[in-house]
């Protein structure tokens, strides 16, 4: 059936007009239910500190009206700025602990998702010049770093020691604020050993070597991440979040040597 | 035996003096401020090393560039009186007067007496105890004095002696200071500004100008016969520079002056103001100096009154009070002035 | 008391004053506000607080003695003795109060460190000595920040001072060294106090360069400020307790300090 020029040409011009103007509505009204925009603070464990940063400026590309800036320090110090009001959007702690003095605090009110798992390792200086190969040599060298008592790595440090029965003499254990400052006494200062994560033995790449601590002494560390319940931008902080858990996050979360999470 | 030749250049001012004085001598360094007095005494002293010349005390050569010898202030045998005293204000008097003793290596007893002996002749034996906040000017000066003598030294050097201190105080201590001075065996060497402690203290004077040495000679003859206008008007006489021919001189300004004594060449005419008289109107009579000229200008000295006289020849006339109502004496008035011939001292520049 | 007639105080220049002190104020009384006066003493007699405590005071009055003995010629010489490159010497000497205190803890690490240092690793060869994390590194990280504030202070006293005692002390017989000893040390008595309290005040609150370089060990390198950035987390009462301490221990110096020694001097 021969179709006349008109009939074509309207068609044609119907079928670019829907082609523009379908997508464009169909797009505008998933827009409208997803386009972020906005700034949020994560609060995030210092252990997060490369992995995030990472991940905050791929979502930023995917979202380009959205601002996510960290805030990174020990769980145990973000969790006291939070109680004492410090306006975050979103937590992320390296334990369940300090996550749960949120909940029961009342600043979390949504249930956290772990996202994220991790393990400890110890590290030395390059060369392994005091020969180090396990636990048990930390108590016969000299200053070993570890995170401060109350900082989840630390924590998990002394669980792993107290597994492994090894006692450190006082006067040779240098704290560290958190796990970040912790490593630096081994890179830069003049410990001969660290117990930190092996994400941060993998971060701090060549200027420390890595004497692995056998699975079966080692500690499971589990981060749970939650949006603040009085966050100003609770969509922002919902996404960001689901970000996390998404594959693109676990991808890279993965890349810097996170482990995945424990099924839910 | 002081025997020094100092050339020395602190600041603009490049001083060049030639300085001796002998034991038991007192020479007075008289001169304007900023004529260089503080930095020969400095020199002196050894606070200030020189650029050439040299400085000898006795047989010792304290200062000599040419020869790279340069003694210290703490070992050389000086004692210096400063102006305003600088008496250690956190140590009591006695404590003063004996650290010259004491850095010096003397035991603290011996050190102590030999102090106190000091202060007993100065009469302060009963504040050995005070600090120096607590004492007069004049108990400060002293103990200066004492804390300058006690370690026995070959030199005594006196900044502005009794600069610091009030007209009436100054008068009894210049009296003193002079008896202290005379007790002393070694070589004293005294700067001033005030023509009066000169007179009072010393044997010799030296008036510097310009860092140089302007006249020198002993008191008597320098305050009698000055020879530049700073000691004339210290010593508070009119002098007067010209050309002198047997019985006149000629002025630079154009007058001239007849003179008692005849004397040929540069000469300076001293002419003390109370042998001016000033008249309303020419006078007739035997002065042979008469000069015409204008008031300009009175100080009043108590019953006395110093006129200056502006004219072909420019003089201070002292007149008393009466005379100035009398004759009304004042500025603008045109006076003659009168000095006999007799009157005026002509001495070769 | 009676009123003056005249002009009144000077209001803007009071209203900002007062602003200025209650902004000085307000961090002190929420300090007061949060102290458990009942387990105070419990607090700080606690093992944790007396090694801090004693730490402190040791680190701090040995950091104050070696800024004497080094900073009192180096504030004489920058006073008194000409030489090239006095302006470069002196920005040198002030740099420490300049940097951040964290800054001046790696740069120590860097000169100092027993393994990446440029002189530490000779020392201990040599000597045996390691200063990082041990009280020796706490004294010299303290050091480092502190002796400025005395040679600054002590070399206007110096300067300001009449030197002219010292040109009669020399008159008088007095080698350089007696000069020094009497005359000038009595002189500038001020001004060596002021500085010797304030150097030992900013080697009492160091925190960022002796936690960088010496370390954070309890009893060895823990002093106060380390113990009180610590505890703030794991024992906040014991952080708040020792807070206080330190807060009492400042008003007091800073208090005698106002009447003795800057007030009641009888000058030249």
């Amino acid at each position: 059936m021969k179709r006349s020029v008109l009939w074509v040409a309207t068609m044609a011009i119907i079928a670019t007009v829907a082609a523009v103007f379908v997508p464009a509505t169909a797009g505008a009204a998933k827009n409208k239910a997803t386009k972020l925009s906005g700034t949020i603070t994560v609060s995030a464990a210092a252990s997060l500190t490369e992995a995030f940063t990472k991940m905050g400026s791929d979502f930023q590309k995917a979202n380009p009206d959205t601002t996510v800036s960290f805030n990174f320090a020990a769980s145990s110090a973000l969790v006291q700025q939070i109680q004492g009001g410090a306006p975050a959007d979103v937590f992320a702690s390296a334990d369940g602990a300090n996550m749960q003095k949120l909940v029961s605090g009342g600043q979390v009110t949504a249930e956290p998702t772990v996202f994220a798992a991790n393990a400890l390792t110890i590290v030395v200086k390059p060369g392994n010049p005091k020969k180090i190969k396990s636990l048990a040599d930390l108590a016969n060298v000299g200053t070993i770093s570890l995170c401060a008592d109350t900082v989840p790595c630390g924590k998990y440090a002394q669980q792993a020691l107290t597994t492994a029965g090894v006692t450190i003499p006082a006067e040779k254990i240098t704290k560290g604020a958190d796990v970040k400052s912790t490593l630096a006494a081994v890179t830069t200062g003049d410990a001969d050993a660290a117990i930190v994560y092996t994400t941060d033995a993998k971060a701090g790449g060549s200027t420390v070597q890595a004497v692995k601590i056998p699975a079966w002494l080692n500690v499971y560390a589990i981060y749970p991440i939650a949006p603040i319940a009085a966050s100003q931008n609770a969509a922002l902080a919902d996404a960001w979040v689901k970000y996390t858990v998404s594959p693109a996050g676990q991808k890279t979360l993965q890349s810097y040597g996170f482990l995945a999470p424990p099924l839910q | 035996m002081l025997d020094a030749h100092v050339q020395v250049q602190i600041g603009e001012l490049p001083i060049d003096v030639a300085l001796t004085a002998t034991d038991g001598e007192t020479v007075a360094v008289l001169g304007p401020n900023g004529a260089g007095k503080t930095t020969l005494l400095r020199t002196l002293a050894g606070l200030v090393a020189l650029d050439g010349g040299r400085i000898a005390l006795d047989d010792t050569v304290l200062d000599d560039p040419a020869r790279g010898v340069y003694v210290v202030p703490e070992r050389r045998s000086v004692g210096v009186m400063f102006q305003e005293y600088l008496i250690f204000p956190h140590l009591s008097v006695l404590e003063n007067v004996a650290f010259p003793l004491r850095s010096r290596g003397v035991g603290r007893a011996e050190a102590r007496r030999r102090s106190s002996a000091w202060l007993a002749r100065v009469g302060l034996a009963d504040r050995e105890r005070a600090k120096p906040a607590d004492l007069s000017g004049g108990q400060r000066q002293r103990v200066a004095l004492a804390r300058a003598l006690v370690a026995e030294p070959a030199m005594l050097l006196l900044d502005e002696p009794l600069a610091a201190l009030d007209v009436g105080t100054r008068t009894e201590l210049r009296r003193d200071l002079r008896a202290h001075l005379a007790s002393f065996a070694g070589v004293r060497v005294l700067v001033t500004h005030d023509l009066l402690d000169a007179v009072a203290l010393a044997d010799r004077l030296v008036v510097l100008e310009g860092g140089r040495v302007a006249q020198e000679g002993p008191v008597a003859e320098v305050t009698a016969r000055p020879r530049s206008r700073y000691v004339a008007e210290l010593v508070g006489t009119n002098l007067l520079r010209g050309d002198a021919h047997d019985h006149t001189v000629t002025l630079a300004s154009g007058g001239t002056v007849v003179t008692a004594d005849a004397a040929d060449g540069d000469v300076y005419v001293a002419i003390p103001p109370h042998a001016v008289s000033l008249h309303r109107q020419r006078p007739e009579g035997s002065a042979r100096n008469v000069w015409r000229g204008t008031v300009q200008g009175a100080d009043l000295l108590g019953d006395r009154v110093r006129i200056h006289v502006h004219g072909e020849v420019s003089l201070v006339a002292e007149v008393t009070a009466a005379a100035v109502a009398d004759l009304g004496l004042h500025d603008g008035v045109e006076v003659w002035s009168t000095v006999k011939a007799t009157e005026l001292t002509t001495y070769p520049a | 008391m009676t009123r003056r007639r005249g002009r009144g105080a000077p209001l803007v220049a009071v209203f900002l004053a007062f602003v200025a002190v209650v902004f000085f104020t307000l961090p002190l009384i929420g300090l007061l506000g949060k102290v458990e006066w009942g387990s105070l003493w419990a607090n700080l007699t606690s093992q944790q607080a007396k090694d801090a405590i004693r730490l402190s005071v040791e680190c701090s009055l040995w950091a104050t003695a070696i800024s004497l003995v080094f900073g009192v010629p180096l504030a004489y010489v920058l006073a008194r003795v000409p030489f090239p490159g006095k302006a470069f010497v002196r920005a040198l000497v002030v740099l420490p109060m300049v940097l951040p205190p964290v800054v001046g803890g790696v740069a120590l690490l860097l000169a100092f460190g027993r393994t990446n240092g440029l002189v530490g690793p000779w020392i201990y060869d040599v000597f045996g000595w390691q200063f990082t994390f041990s009280k020796s590194g706490v004294v010299l990280a303290e050091t480092f920040v502190a002796m400025p504030f005395l040679v600054i202070t002590v070399e206007a006293g110096l300067r300001t001072m009449d030197r002219r005692y010292e040109d009669a002390a020399s008159t008088l017989g007095a080698g350089r060294w007696t000069v020094f000893r009497r005359i000038t040390v009595p002189l500038i008595a001020p001004s060596l106090f002021a500085g010797a309290a304030l150097a030992w005040a900013r080697a009492l609150g160091e925190f960022g360069a002796t936690i960088t370089f010496a370390g954070n060990i309890q009893g060895r390198t823990q002093t106060i400020p380390l113990g009180v950035y610590l505890f703030l987390e794991s024992d906040q009462p014991l952080a708040i307790a020792l807070s206080l301490l330190l807060l009492a221990v400042s008003i007091t110096v800073l208090v005698l300090l106002r009447d003795r020694w800057f007030g009641n001097v009888r000058s030249a």
